[in-house]
């Protein structure tokens, strides 16, 4: 995502559209700049300064506290766009991901087709840009992503790669931070085609384990896969009705089924959940959660579907029509360690 | 409607009613602030459906009338307008229109009238306090609230009137914070009520740290807090609190008295290397001598000694270090006092002085 905070602060706020923005601390305390506008960059500010700096460089900027939570909700939407195209997402933070199209059949298979397509559909449904970078592998592709920011859609071929990579100064390097870098110049390497002079054994000398990573990419190859399969956060069903609803009944019903196919899903992969969410989208598409923690982990799908009736109640459901009704439970621990009573060593005793 | 202020003027009353607007509202008007203009005063109104706070200046207006406006975007103008400049408002058909020196804006609005109204509080009991001794009981207390928990009655604070008190008692159901403090009340038998955790937030927000009184209105559902000009209404939690009395340890025999500053700071430091998921941290007491212990998953350590006053014999006990800084920081006296009598039951710190003011701990099992 392009200027990610800055710019769901810029969509949220109208009227700080075409201005710099800064999102972080506060230039009279002792923060620093999270995440800032293109605007913002034209007078030199970049993350991670300090807020007071950034203040000095441009004192008209408009300084806003993270708001985090948002940040977090508009992150989930644009993974659920990603799963539309592949299973294979790999969250790098709340903002980039690794995607893997291999086997993607939509627009015949074409990446550059499907980047395009998810720009757009970021677009549309986010009111936010996005840079894209497609290429034959994750080194490529994030070094790809970053050519052409903002709004950008970069591609690197197979054919380009290895001289792509040749061009490139090492710092651009994954895995190649300022010490690495400064250790790299003082053995005169400066670019990619510096690198690629270095037999493995020599990098493997010089870099440890990480010289046999740099010796593959300074010739275009990663063979570093993209795994979906980092830790599960959440697991959860929804359903959108065929018609917009009003009688509770038949969304009680409806959340009965959720919760028992969700509680079913939680039991196959082996997990237990202390949080339940309840999810309702009015007629107007207003997007609503509403969630409660229990202390101890959500024994069956009738307690969930307990829970669930008196989020229900906190909502407008009924009064409003409702479109869609989701169910997830999310805290999630792996079940063996609760059932056996053995959590991780540490274990609070309880009051009441 | 149509008025001429200082930016100055309404800019107060305008930021007072914007603090309870939410971000993600489940109802456009809730955007909303509600402006009422009528021939000398006029009032704002901002509202959750479950926290409404309500405010007004002497005003003289043109035409009087009434309307709502976005409150982000109606502050952020206000705000952003210079320093003692005038503004002119005024409303025509669906349109607010906002001058001030070479600046014009016009903003959307909806019906006053479909702005939701808090019901009337019916019979109340009432109280007045000082509004620094009841800002410093609610804060006091507070951190020890649940969130978001299942226990719904769980996600507020306690508020116990008696004929010559008034208690706040807070509980997550891992540790729990009283605190009572004197004053004179009309209610005739004990009353309970549960305030809502964002309505609490939201008071002490309100509140300053004045000895200017304040008026507590307790009704069946509502809790009112009039200071000034502004007022300030909150739904109460409808269920019943647990017994707190029952989990409130008497002290014990060998009381542990130490200088909470010292404390504090050990422990401080001391938590820096701890699970930063469970906080957990080790104690063990000995003859006047207290030892600290973290670690971490890295197996990075800390150890802190700290003198303190104790006769008993070694215990070894573990706590989540966040919930013995909390109370340790809502004490003010220089000595604290803690009771700690077996690694399985809860913790008791006091003051040193007469407040009536309990922190219960419940330990952890490392």
């Amino acid at each position: 995502m392009d200027a990610y905070f800055a710019s769901v602060e810029q969509r949220d706020h109208p009227e700080y559209q075409g201005k710099p923005v800064i999102v972080g601390g506060l230039p009279d305390k002792r923060g620093v700049v999270a995440a800032c506008s293109y605007e913002a960059r034209q007078f030199g500010i970049h993350s991670a300064m300090s807020s007071s700096r950034a203040y000095s460089l441009c004192p008209s900027a408009i300084f806003i506290r993270p708001r985090i939570d948002i940040y977090r909700e508009v992150s989930t939407e644009i993974q659920s766009i990603f799963k539309r195209y592949t299973d294979l997402v790999e969250p790098l933070s709340l903002d980039e991901a690794y995607l893997d199209v291999t086997e993607c059949t939509e627009f015949q298979g074409s990446a550059t087709l499907i980047a395009r397509s998810i720009k757009k559909t970021i677009k549309e449904e986010t009111e936010l840009t996005a840079s894209a970078g497609v290429s034959y592998n994750k080194f490529l592709a994030k070094i790809a992503s970053d050519m052409d920011k903002p709004d950008g859609c970069y591609l690197i071929t197979p054919e380009q790669g290895e001289k792509f990579v040749e061009l490139l100064e090492v710092r651009k390097f994954h895995g190649v931070g300022k010490a690495t870098e400064a250790k790299m110049k003082s053995l005169g390497i400066n670019t990619g085609a510096d690198l690629k002079q270095w037999s493995e054994n020599a990098l493997v000398k010089n870099f440890g384990k990480a010289g046999r990573h740099y010796f593959q990419i300074s010739r275009g190859i990663d063979h570093r896969p993209v795994r979906n399969d980092r830790i599960r956060k959440s697991i959860g069903c929804e359903t959108t009705f065929q018609e917009d609803i009003s009688d509770v009944e038949v969304m009680l019903n409806k959340l009965d089924y959720l919760s028992e196919k969700v509680f079913l899903k939680l039991n196959e992969k082996g997990f237990s959940a202390k949080t339940v969410t309840l999810k309702v989208k009015y007629d107007n598409f207003d997007l609503i959660t509403r969630c409660v923690t229990s202390e101890n982990s959500i024994k069956g799908a009738d307690e969930m579907m307990g829970i669930l009736g008196e989020l229900l109640q906190k909502t407008e459901a009924g009064a409003r029509k409702v479109r869609l009704l989701g169910v997830s439970v999310s805290k999630l621990d792996p079940m063996h360690q609760v059932s056996t009573g053995q959590s991780s060593g540490d274990e609070q005793l309880k009051l009441l | 409607m149509k008025f001429n202020i200082d930016r100055n003027d309404i800019l107060p009353p305008v930021q007072t009613v914007c603090t309870v607007i939410e971000r993600r509202q489940t109802l456009p008007i809730l955007a909303n602030i509600l402006i009422v203009a009528e021939g000398n005063k006029i009032t704002f109104t901002g509202t959750d459906m479950e926290v409404e706070v309500v405010t007004s200046i002497k005003h003289f207006s043109e035409n009087p009338g009434e309307v709502t406006v976005p409150a982000r975007k109606f502050l952020d103008i206000c705000r952003a307008l210079p320093d003692g400049s005038s503004i002119e408002l005024s409303f025509n058909k669906d349109q607010v229109l906002i001058k001030s020196g070479k600046s014009r804006f016009t903003l959307a609005t909806l019906p006053a009238t479909e702005f939701p109204s808090t019901e009337a509080l019916g019979s109340s009991n009432k109280i007045s306090i000082s509004q620094e001794d009841f800002k410093a009981l609610l804060e006091d207390t507070m951190f020890s609230m649940a969130q978001q928990d299942v226990r719904y009655y769980l996600n507020g604070l306690l508020l116990e009137m008696e004929k010559n008190s008034l208690r706040a008692v807070a509980t997550d159901g891992h540790r729990l914070a009283l605190k009572e403090i004197k004053v004179q009340t009309d209610v005739a038998e004990t009353q309970q009520i549960i305030i809502p955790r964002k309505g609490v937030i939201e008071l002490v927000r309100l509140l300053d740290g004045g000895d200017e009184k304040i008026d507590i209105e307790i009704s069946e559902n509502h809790i009112r807090v009039s200071k000034g000009e502004v007022q300030f209404t909150s739904k109460l939690i409808d269920g019943k609190f647990p017994d707190y009395q029952r989990v409130i340890p008497k002290g014990g025999d060998h009381p542990i008295k130490t200088n909470r500053e010292a404390l504090k700071q050990g422990l401080v430091r001391a938590s820096i290397l701890s699970n930063e998921k469970y906080k957990g941290i080790r104690l063990i007491l000995q003859k006047d001598l207290l030892k600290a212990f973290a670690h971490n998953p890295e197996q990075e350590e800390a150890e802190e000694e700290i003198e303190i006053k104790y006769a008993g014999e070694e215990i070894e006990i573990g706590f989540n270090v966040t919930y013995l800084l909390d109370a340790l920081s809502a004490i003010k006296t220089e000595q604290v006092i803690l009771n700690i009598e077996d690694p399985n039951s809860s913790c008791l710190i006091l003051p040193d002085n007469e407040i009536e003011c309990k922190y219960v701990v419940m330990p952890m099992r490392l």
